[in-house]
């Protein structure tokens, strides 16, 4: 229960086989490769070379799931498949499907489907400005060419000029064109609207001057593209039918796309998987050392996996050579936590935490029953543990969750567990649901034989009991200290940082007894014993780092003011009862609304339900989560900092890393 | 009169008690929040680090809850029956819940900020996660030894 011995394993292999020990290595999932620092090395061509055809091949396959994806209607919500719901392959399967599906061409196909979509898109954007901006131009009696194009003795002009100005600026047109010029101003358009739009035509000798006036006017001119040379009726026919077959093909192009997605999807996603684990495994042999002919692998691996690291390469035995070394005491080897049963659903909080260094001591175990407790106290309602605990089992049955997730889930299960047994001795369901609701007063005689403590009508024996724990999970924690420093050989440290506290913080509580009449004399001077005894050694000892006897002294007294911090870390454990009122305070709250609702004629029923799930339901949720933060945060701040200091790196083995498909070997 | 006006006293520092606790956590774990999610941007995996230092301010909050719990208790309007408050004792009760009131509002939000100050720490330097978390463990003392306070001088004032 611990961390566990882990150890260097060097793998000689001959090229010719090396991808396939490492594949053998990679279904293992438990060795770590090591970084070697490169000395002369000869570069791995045929590798990198492989590497690189995976990497374009794995770009391909996610342009094409990621274009795909959205038309694809999956049968599992994503939600199903995080949770484990997911096909098993194995890795023959997937090879054989990779040389099937011409991926490059594929790849290639859609892009340019997704090019000729964005065309299509863009061309009726275009249309639809054209075809909007003709209908203003309704009623125009001549060809669109006058105005693009003109002819060659006129020319005209489309614009907009603000409505007032629009009289003054025909009689001067009319002024500089004579009677060659014509000025059209086109009806429509919104009332507010301060600008009409005008066309204007004049001979082309006499533009010059036409364009001071324009500038004069602030006409602001507006361009039409060369294509419309047609009357206004014939040009927005032909865009509307232009408009037409864009959209026939755009759809014909989804659908196709579609299909296309129902085929193809599944079968990208499995290859996309079987890439990335190709990709892993590649990288890890590039990253070897090699030589010549053979390809050196480093990689830690526990101690505990490497028989099983021997058996399943025996029969590579003539092609390769396995090492085995204890780490050195510069190599800085990862930690892999190895715990018996009921501990594994609390690693997750310690790895959250930090991952506990090489050689180090491993929290898990000890914080787990305390934790455990702490929960259920912070929580303490029968009624809101059993839900949690059955939506949590009925997810574990449903999905088949693995890893991480599935610690996580079991330690909330178990939460749940606690919390129901915290409840029961509580008196707590729902709250004071049944002394609350007359209809269930039934159960209340069963209630009360279960209860043993009422916080709400005696809080200062839950006050005790917490703090009575805090005293005991800290105490514990500094034996812990002792315990490590004596087993690493330092005696004085053990002594003076741990014995020393110990004998002054147990003399004190036991003094703090005395003074309750709760102990027999000759006890109160034991325990005055104990505290003069500790507290002297703690001014021997706490400051026999720093120079000169003086500053020995004096750091030695000026350490006995952390009591004030143990005493800090106590009272902190006051939380727990904070906490166990607070949820059973909104529950009541909830309840009373409910009650106070359900008078009300015709739907006071309806609303008393909607406000006793809702109420509840909110208030389930912010008091799991402050119970697991709060409860996490004593492990944290007042366990952790007596005993254990993170600094280890979690091991991450070389393993199938699978997002849509679960790797298993062949039944065979 | 005079006895509605004690409890009303009492009820009046319970709710100082519960208020000013609260917004000082509510400020202080807002602060270091700001500053977490800064160093999640850069390192989304601090998330664990970063929710343990943000609900270190969090503690004066739960510290005035209790003191309000004690004082309604004590006066006897949640569970049990209501007791007679005179006018004086109703200040008296006042008063003791001044102390982490006060203290909890100034002490969390002081919290706050060092929690925020050692979450940037722990952005570079996250093997440091241990004193990370004794710095804002410092300041939380004072909030304590309000609370302590506040316990002993309720628990003096004898109905």
């Amino acid at each position: 229960m611990a961390v566990e011995k882990v150890k260097k394993l060097s793998i000689v292999i001959h090229r010719s086989a090396e991808e396939r020990v490492l594949d053998l290595i990679q279904s293992l999932g438990c060795c770590e490769l090591i970084e070697s620092s490169g000395s002369e090395r000869v570069e791995a061509h045929g590798t990198l070379r492989r590497l690189q055809d995976v990497d374009d091949a794995l770009a391909d396959v996610r342009f094409v799931l990621r274009f795909l994806e959205p038309h694809f209607s999956d049968p599992d919500s994503a939600l199903a498949r995080a949770l484990g719901k997911r096909p098993s392959v194995n890795l023959e399967e997937l090879e054989t499907l990779l040389g099937e599906r011409g991926v490059r061409n594929l790849a290639g196909v859609f892009r340019d489907r997704e090019r000729r979509l964005s065309e299509i898109r863009s061309e009726v954007g275009r249309c639809t400005g054209l075809l909007k901006l003709l209908e203003k131009l309704h009623g125009f009696p001549y060809s669109l060419s006058i105005l693009t194009r003109g002819t060659e003795r006129v020319r005209g002009m489309l614009g907009s000029l603000p409505k007032d100005s629009i009289d003054a600026f025909q009689s001067d047109i009319a002024e500089e064109t004579g009677s060659l010029g014509e000025v059209l101003v086109f009806g429509g358009g919104e009332k507010k609207d301060k600008d009409a739009l005008v066309a204007l035509f004049f001979p082309a000798d006499s533009a010059k001057r036409v364009e001071e006036t324009l500038g004069a006017f602030a006409f602001s001119r507006i361009e039409l593209p060369a294509e419309l040379s047609d009357s206004v009726e014939n040009e927005q026919q032909r865009l509307a039918a232009l408009l037409e077959e864009l959209g026939a093909e755009e759809r014909a192009l989804l659908h196709m796309i579609d299909t296309d997605a129902e085929e193809l999807v599944p079968d990208m996603r499995k290859l996309s998987d079987y890439l990335t684990v190709l990709r892993s495994r590649l990288d890890t042999l590039v990253r070897g050392e090699r030589t010549e002919q053979v390809v050196i692998s480093k990689v830690w691996c526990p101690e505990s996996r490497v028989p099983d690291v021997k058996k399943v390469l025996f029969p590579f035995e003539t092609e390769m050579e396995l090492l085995t070394e204890d780490p050195d005491p510069s190599d800085s080897p990862p930690t892999v936590l190895s715990n018996p049963g009921w501990v594994h659903p609390f690693e997750p909080l310690t790895k959250l935490y930090g991952a506990p260094s090489y050689g180090g001591v491993d929290p898990t175990t000890f914080m787990a029953p305390f934790f455990f407790v702490f929960f259920g106290m912070c929580l303490g309602d029968g009624g809101y543990g059993l839900i949690m605990a059955g939506l949590l089992l009925y997810a574990l049955r449903k999905f088949p969750i693995t890893g991480e997730t599935k610690k996580f889930f079991v330690l909330l299960f178990l939460g749940g567990v606690s919390t129901v047994f915290v409840g029961m001795l509580t008196g707590t369901w729902m709250g004071n649901m049944i002394d609350a609701f007359p209809f269930l007063s039934a159960l209340k005689p069963l209630k009360d034989k279960m209860m043993v403590l009422d916080p709400m009508n005696d809080p200062i024996t839950f006050l005790g009991i917490s703090l009575a724990l805090g005293v005991v999970q800290i105490l514990f924690g500094l034996c812990i200290a002792l315990a490590e420093n004596l087993r690493k050989g330092e005696y004085l440290a053990g002594v003076g940082d741990q014995g020393g506290w110990l004998l002054l913080l147990v003399g004190l509580l036991l003094l703090g007894a005395g003074t309750q009449d709760l102990l027999s004399p000759a006890f109160v001077s034991l325990a005055k014993g104990m505290s003069l005894l500790g507290a002297l050694i703690l001014v021997v000892t706490q400051g026999r780092e720093k120079p000169g006897v003086a500053g020995k002294a004096i750091s030695g007294m000026l350490s006995l003011y952390n009591v004030t911090s143990y005493l800090g870390d106590i009272l902190s454990y006051s939380r727990l009862l904070a906490l166990g009122l607070a949820s059973a305070a909104i529950a009541m709250i909830v309840n009373m609304l409910a009650t106070l609702v359900w008078d009300i004629p015709y739907v006071g029923w309806a609303l008393a339900l909607l406000i006793f799930f809702g109420g509840h339901a909110f208030s389930l949720a912010v008091n799991i989560l402050g119970a697991f933060i709060h409860s996490l945060r004593l492990q944290y701040v007042e366990f952790f900092s007596k005993f254990f200091s993170a600094g280890g790196r979690a091991i991450n083995p070389l393993r199938y890393e699978t997002r849509y498909v679960s790797i298993c070997k062949d039944p065979e | 009169m005079e006895n509605i006006m004690g409890t009303m006293l009492a009820l009046l520092g319970a709710a100082l008690a519960a208020g000013f606790a609260g917004s000082g956590s509510a400020i202080g774990v807002g602060i270091a929040g700001e500053s977490g999610a800064g160093v999640m941007t850069e390192d989304p995996g601090k998330f664990g680090l970063v929710l343990l230092l943000q609900a270190l301010p969090g503690t004066q909050g739960i510290y005035g809850l209790l003191t309000a719990f004690f004082v309604i208790l004590k006066v006897g309007l949640l569970g049990g029956e209501p007791v007679t408050v005179g006018l004086w004792q109703g200040v008296g009760i006042l008063f003791a819940c001044l102390p982490i009131a006060v203290a909890g509002y100034f002490s969390a939000i002081a919290q706050g900020k060092t929690s925020a100050s050692c979450i940037q720490m722990i952005a570079k330097r996250p093997e440091e996660t241990g004193k990370a978390v004794i710095l804002p463990a410092m300041v939380e003392t004072y909030a304590v030894l309000a609370l302590l306070m506040s316990i002993i001088l309720l628990n003096s004032i004898k109905l």
